[in-house]
């Protein structure tokens, strides 16, 4: 492990602070489940890691109006036990026990998976789905950005240097409301995904209303598949061949890769089954 | 190939004690339990990327990466070679001088042709296997210090053989094998990974040069990539067969990739060979092994030893011929089954104790296989279930003309109770409180603080073979009862003497010493008292020579073996048709182990056996591309985790009395895993009418067998 300047840092002002400092020079340490790893593999060029563990502004699940605010520190092991979740945002509490194993829901964040913008990061499709907002805090003051605004390639975002993410905004769920989160993985825990999809569905009077899908692993960033969700806004009859040739669609929006986990073929074909999968879950298609 | 070394700027960065390279070696520059044909630390070429060029001791963890850094070497490259099929052909680049086949084993019998024309159906089919890395506990590491007042070396290093240790170390320190002393204990797992030197002769090296203590350990992915693998293999079978399930033949050629060096992949490729045609009958057979070099990292002993992978071709072909003669399969296997005084298919004949018709009777009548087709009525539309059945064999002991033998020491102690010295170690299967059962029954004591086993260490402990083959304690059971029959001898005569009573009318219950009326003579405290008093506390040895094969089979050193181990299984998956993903749900493992004795720890290698297995059938494979890599730690190389193992493990213990064994026991290290993957891909087949052919069964493999890829 090669040496580094290591900083407690007490509130959001210091680190911002410290951030505008060091410019790219530093990490920030959160949960550390993905940069302790990496520093031990002498991945990390940075030099100064700025620990941000003891920042109470950046903690806590707050319902306020018809909102729910995630702090950025809070862990997946928070977001499994937390009622208000599990009542007004189940899909991001579906998704969250997907990550990892106990030891490291204990310990990772959401902020940090969000932060490190992989396109495997699980908990990243269902905020897809739910349009969050990011609420981002810097030297300049604070701005609110759009889901789809944020992530720019795998580990990439829009961040600036001295911005922090504080919270990530949901809107609470209504009644008429259901969804699914599949994790395609070599096996069944404690592993990164083949591919992922998940999916929120509006419903009224048997009709989907509206219905948004988003793919993990199988392009740089997390992905919408807006083009399946265009065809199936409106569909009324579930048909198993239909939705199959629809889901199909999905290939002209994927762009994924070969790794050790899948080549990039398997993943192309696997999608539209993902989706498949969830639709089956969330619909009544029949034959 | 290695053009210059260079090490004059790590020498002089402060903290860095000692850095060897080749010219520091003053024996051999090699090692290998069969032939010694990887370097120590390498001299002319690098055959694969965990090879050692040199060897550094800093004061410091710390330092190491930076003196490392500091080593210049300069290499020529040179072309990989990477597919063992390719490396066969006569313009491929060579590994080693001699060539690229390690090992070519040829065996005929009977008349293969006259067998096909026989036949009503011939099934031909290629399978591959995984490359499958051990993840023991632990990875290889240990410490070592020199005595220069005692000319002694110690060596601390979990090991699988701590005597053939000391004479690989000796050899390369050229110095006498009794100034080294090997302790290998205690071990979290070896499975056959560590038979082989590990860190045993970098540390000795570093210890004798320093004169210091030196402490080595291994991170876990510099262990994947420098450590002995299972042998990934292609498999050719051409299968002939009567209407009626009668085996008329069978050809065979086994392609074994051992990587940069040998190790064992001679034996493994030979055990192979022997066990190829599977627990059947079958009368004319052309196989050939082939043991072939490459740049892929080293392949060496696993577990099952090369039965795993010839059990996954036999046993998939098997159950393709069931499924063609639309026959049960249970039906099919019993029609071909070994019985004692059957060849096997390199034409030994089978002398010792066959479990395999109670293993049959048992699957038949088990709810998961009997009421197999109401499982899948179970059966949603995309998740499909199957059941699948697999049986097999494995040889125990290392076979003929190989040195296999098991040795124990007794010696009473003054307090009544006995010290037991066997050179048997524990590498996690529980050998140690196995010895102390058999110890305690042989003894006829109970209490269990009355008998202290001691293990693993070169210098106080006999020599007892390695660690392996799964007949430890078979070997060191035998002894112990051998040593243990000698010293109740000897403590019925002192009792004779000092109390007068026929040494025919002494019983012992549990340590008291008693007269045909039931009434105390003594006790084992007493008489150790007196004793000790006369300075005769006795000790006695007990030796043991594993019972081999009368016959040997031409062209294949070791073969044939003599005692079997036999098992079964039966596997349930669940297979997800959208996305090939499977899961093991219910599995049954029967195993002819002989008489079981430590029931706990029979289980435990049943159990440990089936989730190995599995993880062989669906998951584990270390990747490698062009010499690197892919697959380096345990974020990469998966193995089962809790949530993936079947949440239903039966054992059933199959005991066919062993005459030969201790108390009627065989070894059951190895044959617990083996059926496992063929059980688990024909419960795929099963559950979706595909039949795979390659391990792992990853979801990709799946998928692809149940989707075909659109044409471009």
């Amino acid at each position: 492990m090669r040496e580094f300047e290591y900083y407690k840092v007490k509130n959001l002002k210091e680190a911002i602070n410290l951030s505008k400092k060091f410019g790219k020079n530093k990490r920030f340490l959160a949960g550390g489940t993905d940069l302790i790893v990496r520093l031990k593999d002498n991945l990390i060029k940075e030099e100064n890691i700025i620990d941000i563990k003891n920042i109470e502004e950046l903690k806590g699940i707050k319902e306020v109006e018809d909102e729910i605010h995630i702090g950025s520190l809070v862990t997946f092991s928070e977001i499994i036990e937390s009622d208000i979740l599990k009542k007004y945002s189940p899909l991001i509490v579906e998704a969250s026990k997907k990550v990892g194993s106990p030891q490291i829901r204990n310990k990772g964040t959401i902020g940090g998976n969000i932060c490190n913008a992989s396109p495997a990061g699980d908990s990243i499709p269902p905020l897809f789905c739910e349009d969050a907002k990011f609420f981002l805090e810097s030297t300049n003051g604070s701005r609110i950005v759009n889901i789809e605004d944020f992530f720019k390639g795998p580990g990439k975002t829009i961040l600036k240097e001295d911005e922090i993410l504080v919270k990530i905004i949901l809107k609470k769920w209504k009644e008429n409301e259901f969804g699914f989160f599949n994790k395609l993985g070599q096996r069944n825990a404690l592993t990164i995904a083949i591919a992922s999809s998940c999916i929120k569905i509006k419903k009224s009077d048997g009709k989907i209303e509206d219905i948004k899908i988003s793919l993990g692993s199988v392009s740089p960033t997390v992905i919408r598949a807006k083009k399946v969700e265009n065809i199936l806004r409106g569909l009324k009859e579930y048909k198993k061949d239909e939705i199959i040739k629809i889901c199909d669609e999905v290939k002209e929006e994927i762009d994924p890769i070969t790794d050790v986990r899948g080549s990039r073929e398997y993943r192309i074909e696997v999608s539209k089954y993902l989706v498949f999968e969830a639709l089956n879950n969330l619909l009544n298609i029949r034959g | 190939m290695i053009k210059k070394i260079d090490i004059s700027k790590a020498l002089k960065l402060n903290g860095v004690v000692a850095v060897l390279t080749y010219n520091d070696i003053p024996g051999l520059n090699g090692f290998g339990i069969a032939i010694q044909d990887q370097p120590v630390l390498c001299y002319d070429k690098v055959r694969y990327i965990g090879d050692a060029v040199a060897l550094v001791a800093c004061e410091t963890k710390e330092l190491l990466d930076k003196a490392i850094d500091l080593i210049e070497v300069e290499y020529e490259p040179l072309p990989v070679v990477e597919d063992p099929l390719k490396a066969l052909e006569k313009d491929s680049p060579k590994v080693h001088e001699n060539g690229n086949i390690h090992l070519h084993t040829k065996i005929d019998k009977g008349d293969i042709e006259k067998g096909f024309k026989e036949a009503d159906l011939i099934i031909e089919n290629e399978y591959r296997t995984g490359r499958q890395e051990h993840a023991y506990l632990e990875t290889e590491s240990g410490f070592a210090f020199y005595d220069e007042d005692e000319d002694l070396l110690t060596i601390f290093c979990g090991g699988q053989y701590p005597f053939r240790d000391q004479i690989q170390i000796a050899r390369v320190l050229a110095i006498d094998p009794r100034k080294i002393r090997i302790i290998d204990e205690p071990m979290g797992g070896g499975f056959g990974g560590k038979d082989e030197i590990t860190t045993q002769i970098h540390l000795a090296l570093l210890a004798y040069h320093t004169k210091r203590l030196v402490k080595m350990e291994i991170e876990r992915d510099e262990s994947i990539v420098f450590s002995w693998k299972k042998h990934p293999m292609i498999l050719r079978y051409k299968t002939g067969v009567k209407k009626d399930g009668t085996l008329t033949s069978n050809e065979i050629y086994i392609y074994a990739d051992t990587g940069a060096y040998a190790s064992l992949g001679g034996p493994i490729v030979n055990l192979a060979v022997e066990h190829s045609c599977g627990p059947y009958r079958v009368p004319n057979t052309h196989i050939e092994g082939f043991c072939i070099y490459t740049n892929n990292g080293v392949s060496g002993a696993f577990r099952g030893f090369g039965v795993n992978q010839v059990t996954f071709a036999m046993e998939s072909q098997m159950d393709e011929i069931a499924e063609k003669l639309n026959m049960d399969p249970v039906l099919l296997r019993r029609k071909n089954i070994l019985k004692k005084g059957d060849e096997t298919g390199i034409g030994s004949k089978i002398e010792t104790s066959i479990g395999l018709k109670k293993i049959l009777d048992e699957i038949e009548k088990h709810p998961l296989y009997k009421d197999r087709e109401k499982n899948k009525i179970d059966s949603s539309e995309y998740k499909k279930y199957g059941v699948g059945i697999a049986i097999s064999y494995q040889g125990t002991g290392l076979g003929v003309g190989l040195p296999d033998y098991g040795a124990c020491w007794i010696e009473m102690r003054r307090d009544g109770g006995f010290n037991v010295y066997s050179g048997s170690v524990e590498i996690g299967q529980q050998m140690k409180t196995t010895l102390k059962l058999i110890a305690l029954e042989a003894l006829k004591i109970s209490d269990e603080d009355k008998v202290f086993i001691i293990t693993g260490d070169t210098s106080i402990t006999p020599d007892c073979g390695t660690t392996t083959a799964s007949g430890a304690t078979y070997r060191s059971r035998r002894a112990i009862e051998i040593a243990s029959k000698k010293m109740i001898d000897i403590l019925k005569k002192e009792v004779n003497e000092i109390f007068n009573i026929p040494t025919d009318e002494i019983k012992i219950e549990d340590g008291i010493f008693k007269n045909l009326n039931d009434e105390k003579i003594t006790t084992y405290e007493d008489l150790a008292e007196i004793l000790y008093d006369k300075r005769r506390l006795p000790k006695t040895e007990g030796h043991f020579n594993f019972p081999t094969s009368k016959t040997k089979i031409p062209g294949a050193f070791g073969l044939p073996h003599y005692i079997f181990s036999f098992s079964g299984a039966i596997a349930l998956v669940e297979v997800n048709i959208l996305t090939g993903k499977t899961n093991l749900i219910k599995a049954v493992n029967l195993i002819d182990g002989g008489r079981v004795i430590n029931k706990i720890g029979f289980e435990g290698q049943s159990e440990g056996g089936i989730v190995m297995g599995m993880g062989y059938a669906l998951m584990e494979d270390v990747i490698i591309k062009n010499g690197e890599f892919l697959v380096k730690n345990f974020s990469t190389y998966l193995i089962p985790t809790s949530m993936d193992s079947p949440y239903q493990i039966e054992t059933i213990p199959i005991e066919s009395f062993e005459e030969l064994g201790p108390y009627g026991s065989k070894g059951i290290g190895e044959t617990t895993m083996v059926p496992i993957a063929p059980a688990i891909t024909n419960a795929i087949f099963n559950a979706t009418g595909k039949r795979i052919k390659q391990t792992p069964a990853t979801p990709e493999r799946v998928f692809f067998a149940l989707h075909k890829l659109p044409e471009k």
